[in-house]
């Protein structure tokens, strides 16, 4: 090859180079924007909304990756991250608000509708000072599935205080009905039912974090605020239910087995959240079943349901196409689309004006919703680094619940005397 | 980093210091030490790097210094796990051992059906360990239960798995079961090297079989009872599948093994505290393998 020639062809190399990292310009001049989304369940209704949206106008074209968040995470690191995220809003997730990483969405369209009240469940997972770095998009509500029918049948009342509740499980017994199916062998399940609804229904769990990480390394017998003093009530009460009233196998039972066995009417209620239902339909189609907040102390003012942020849209500051999201962003948010999307995944819409879903099996939830009485699971607001589901299993299977406590308020101060906590860090990080 | 087991094999074939390389050695070995180079050596360093930041994997971080070693040895989640991953090694090697030593007699002497036999016996060898432990998970969690209540033994109505003082014997069975035939095979050649002649003279000296068994097979096989005990134990320690699909590291923290440990780690975010651990562990791992080797080394030259 002679010089010239070899220069031409690095030139051409050099310009082929440059062509693939324009970026994302298709082929027809359309902007290209990179879209997550990895909820399986609902990937047929985004696949449409996505088609959708390409058809309905011809400046930006939505590619859709459901590679999930290990995926995501990573193109994070690699400095290439996707254009919009719409995924379930968690500690993992909060990494990249606790760190700035996400762009400020205060002024669109979308977050005016968004009701203010879910802000504070929004922060506890962390926040980027002066930001609006994330909008929730869909909400989970969970709380007691009940089987109406056997409820009818032996003459019980949806409890509204713990001594009904009690009351209720006593009738269903004596009656031969097991009152609560458990699934021990899952660990999640006792996080997220037993554990959450038992703590959620009797602190204040907003406050009760803010003070813990305000504690941070301190925390143990001597702080404010403990795992060992504020949850040992709601755990004895927890572990009286799991001791007496739950099925005899329980500790070998895993969460497939409980749908199965709960469409089968092999218990009256059953602690798991709306994602059970789809599940418990395929055994048992027609089946009755309803929803009410786990009563734990004797004030029914206390009632509360547990919510998730299943998904929560985000725009990453690294996005080099953030208008053409946000354009994207704002047709999700329409009411038609994103109530659409909720009725069809049994979850609550965000926003102010929703219309109350029409699914029975969730109405029971409603009026907590509403009214704004909810509160984010205990389970999910510790870092992953302190294996909670674990630490809740042993209790429920026979481990001292003071002893258990009392490690999981050491793990905390040990986690905060290596890792600052994330409030004190955006702090820092603004200053 | 320790995966690779080198059996020195006596000083007989020792190169004479005066002859000369040939530099096509050097060729032979250039592959394999880039790819080890970049694929082990630099993440490792990288690695052993972070372990001293405050690093969540992405975004800013700052040195930390000792701080994470400093927690590490104050978690008793980290002590647990490091406790019950050797614990659960030594019981496992032990039973794989003794298990597959005794098949392989029985599957190298005069009997029956020898080549279908070892066929049968080989099959877990070639079944995924994730599969193994679903498999397993079912048995213990229904169908063990649901002979036990219809037999009316009361003990074996509860899951093994459910119990946190004995689901480690569960897991130990799991993995001795499916790591037996390996072992057996290892043990099998090794007694197919024994030459007959000795055990006919035995038998002309009137040794019974116990006798035959005890003072020639196990001093001849000693070699390979070493092998199989050292690759084993590095294999057990890196023990994750089978316990995940088991019991996914409960009943509460009662099974979580060091991997399981830092894997978890990576997963929430909690990146530079788990590279420290696995520093620790990388530590530990080294210093095993430095004894295993000086221990082989002996074992050869005496041979």
């Amino acid at each position: 090859m002679s010089p010239a020639v070899r220069r031409i062809a690095a030139a051409t190399a050099v310009i082929a180079l440059g062509a693939t990292m324009i970026a994302g310009c298709s082929a027809d001049g359309r902007e290209t924007i990179r879209f997550t989304f990895s909820k399986r369940e609902a990937l047929e209704f985004m696949t449409g909304v996505v088609a959708d949206f390409n058809a309905s106008q011809d400046g930006v074209r939505v590619e859709m990756d459901t590679s999930g968040v290990d995926v995501v995470s990573a193109s994070f690191v690699r400095g290439n991250p996707p254009d919009l995220m719409l995924a379930n809003y968690n500690y993992e997730v909060a990494r990249f608000v606790q760190r700035c990483a996400l762009s400020d969405l205060s002024g669109t369209d979308a977050a005016a509708t968004v009701r203010e009240d879910l802000q504070p469940l929004m922060e506890q997972y962390g926040r980027c000072e002066g930001r609006v770095s994330a909008l929730p998009y869909s909400v989970m509500a969970a709380s007691v599935i009940y089987n109406k029918d056997l409820f009818a049948e032996h003459g019980v009342e949806v409890p509204q205080t713990w001594d009904e509740l009690i009351e209720a499980c006593e009738t269903l017994e004596s009656a031969g009905v097991t009152p609560f199916y458990a699934t021990f062998k899952d660990d999640w399940t006792i996080g997220q039912g037993w554990y959450d609804y038992s703590a959620g229904g009797s602190i204040d769990v907003i406050e009760f974090f803010d003070d813990l990480a305000a504690a941070g390394a301190e925390v143990g017998p001597d702080s404010p605020v403990s795992f060992e003093k504020d949850f040992s009530e709601p755990m004895d009460r927890m572990l009286q239910l799991t001791s007496e009233y739950v099925n005899d196998d329980a500790a070998s039972r895993g969460y497939g087995d409980g749908n199965l066995a709960f469409g089968r009417g092999e218990a009256a209620m059953y602690l798991q959240g709306p994602w059970a239902f789809s599940e418990i339909a395929k055994t048992a189609p027609d089946l009755d079943l309803g929803t009410f907040p786990l009563p734990m102390t004797d004030d029914p003012s206390d009632l509360a349901v547990r919510v998730n942020m299943d998904l929560a849209a985000m725009i990453p500051e690294g996005s080099r196409h953030k208008e053409a999201a946000r354009e994207f962003l704002e047709y999700l948010y329409q009411p038609e689309i994103i109530e659409a999307y909720n009725a069809s995944q049994l979850g609550f819409a965000p926003t102010t004006d929703a219309a109350p879903p029409d699914d029975p099996r969730i109405a029971g939830m409603q009026e907590y919703y509403d009214g704004g009485r909810v509160y984010q699971g205990p389970s999910v607001l510790v870092p992953k680094t302190i294996p909670v589901f674990n630490y809740t299993q042993a209790m429920v299977l026979g481990a001292a619940p003071e002893s258990v406590l009392r490690t999981m308020d050491r793990d905390w101060a040990r986690l905060a005397f290596r890792l600052p906590a994330p409030s004190d860090e955006t702090k820092e990080s603004s200053k | 980093m320790t995966t690779t087991t080198t059996i020195v094999t006596g000083g007989k074939r020792r190169p004479r210091s005066t002859a000369k390389v040939e530099p096509i050695y050097y060729l032979f070995l250039l592959p394999s030490l880039i790819l080890f180079t970049l694929a082990i050596t630099v993440p490792g360093a990288i690695g052993i790097f972070f372990s001293f930041t405050d690093s969540i994997g992405i975004g800013d971080w700052n040195f930390i210094g000792l701080t994470n070693y400093v927690a590490l040895f104050s978690d008793p989640a980290i002590l647990q796990s490091y406790l019950f991953t050797f614990g659960f090694s030594i019981a496992t090697v032990i039973a794989v051992n003794v298990v597959a030593f005794l098949l392989a007699v029985g599957l190298t002497s005069r009997i029956r059906f020898k080549t279908g036999l070892r066929t049968i016996f080989v099959i877990p060898m070639v079944i995924s360990g994730i599969i193994i432990a679903y498999v397993f998970n079912f048995l213990f969690s229904n169908s063990i239960p649901a002979a036990g209540s219809a037999l009316g033994i009361g003990w074996l109505e509860t899951s093994l798995l459910a119990n946190p003082d004995l689901a480690w014997v569960a897991i130990v069975f799991v993995t001795a079961w499916q790591a037996i035939p390996g072992t057996m095979l290892i043990y099998i050649a090794g007694l197919l090297s024994v030459p007959g002649e000795v055990y006919e003279a035995a038998d002309i000296d009137g040794a019974s079989k116990t006798q035959q068994l005890l003072r020639i097979t196990l001093p001849l096989v000693a070699g390979y009872v070493v092998i199989n005990v050292i690759l084993g134990f590095k294999g057990f320690l890196n023990a994750y599948d089978i316990i995940v699909g088991l019991t996914g590291g409960g009943p509460g923290t009662a099974t979580r093994s060091i991997a399981m440990t830092i894997i978890a780690g990576f997963n929430g975010g909690d990146y530079a505290y788990q590279m420290a651990n696995a520093t620790v562990f990388f530590v530990v791992a080294v210093l095993i393998s430095v004894l295993q080797l000086s221990l082989t080394r002996g074992r050869n030259q005496l041979s």
